[in-house]
């Protein structure tokens, strides 16, 4: 049996986009459960995962969830432009917006730019 | 502009506070004590800004869960005070919100880009898609001039990699 790490536990979590069960995840990386618990605490207290109560035929465990890093929102930006759907107070006819498109050209040039 | 505090540091987060609430508003966050809760009167009194100003900005900002107020009764006289503090915490998810939104426009935006052909107008710009552009003829129905093939390819892509991004980052399959 070779040495699990935290790491090594927490690419089994972050490959179940819907978590991974404790009990499922001490088979999966072959570690007894005391070590298996210590690996999550720590990965808890790092704030890589999140877990919650959950019941499997009755039987307490834990549902473990990769932590999902918040939304990156310079993704509303093309350049320094902030897409005009933000806070706007025109009547949206999204397909025909003029500020829309002036924003999506700023797009295609940073990309041309990249 | 105003100076900065560190959550208005991330180009984003500062376009989008500005448009929502412009310099003044900006300037409200900037001069907004640290501590404490404070009613809009004495905010203006601090900060030396418009009273209508202040409160036009916290009611803004509070329709977006980036300020509460707590409210305060005088017994003797039933006047009503509210004191208010900022939770720019909540920004974060104030922005993810709106990338919700977007995300759904971009959506929108890009099956019309992929489901038509555009023509464009040499001369002034205008910018219609076949139907209409056969309707004239394709000749431009503001200025006369003629309309040539426009390729939206290059916007297509750029829009369809950027609504990409935003659905992986918002955390979407």
């Amino acid at each position: 049996m070779t040495v699990k790490t935290e790491d090594d536990a927490f690419e089994v979590i972050r490959s179940h986009r819907r978590g991974v069960l404790q009990s499922e995840l001490r088979k999966m990386l072959d570690v007894d459960s005391r070590k298996c618990s210590r690996l999550v605490t720590k990965l808890i207290e790092d704030g890589r995962v999140e877990r919650s109560d959950y019941r499997k035929d009755g039987v307490k465990t834990f549902l473990l969830r990769a932590s999902r890093a918040p939304a990156d929102p310079s993704l509303l930006l093309a350049g320094t432009e902030l897409i005009p759907c933000v806070v706007c107070e025109h009547e949206c006819v999204v397909e025909e917006c003029p500020l829309l498109m002036d924003w999506m050209y700023q797009l295609a040039i940073e990309e041309i730019q990249e | 502009m105003v100076a900065l505090t560190p959550i208005q540091e991330q180009p984003a987060i500062a376009a989008y506070l500005h448009r929502l609430i412009g310099d003044e508003g900006l300037l409200l966050i900037e001069r907004f004590p640290d501590e404490g809760e404070f009613s809009d009167e004495d905010l203006a009194e601090r900060t030396e800004i418009n009273l209508n100003s202040v409160r036009h900005t916290l009611y803004t900002l509070y329709e977006r869960r980036l300020a509460e107020y707590r409210r305060i009764k005088n017994n003797e006289t039933g006047w009503l005070t509210y004191l208010w503090h900022l939770r720019l915490d909540n920004v974060p998810a104030a922005l993810a919100e709106e990338m919700e939104a977007v995300l759904e426009k971009l959506r929108t935006r890009e099956r019309f880009e992929e489901e038509n052909d555009f023509y464009r107008c040499g001369q002034c710009g205008l910018l219609l898609t076949f139907n209409q552009a056969m309707d004239s003829d394709f000749c431009c129905p503001d200025c006369g001039a003629p309309m040539a093939h426009f390729d939206n390819d290059m916007l297509l892509l750029a829009l369809r990699r950027r609504r990409e991004a935003i659905a992986e980052s918002l955390g979407h399959e």
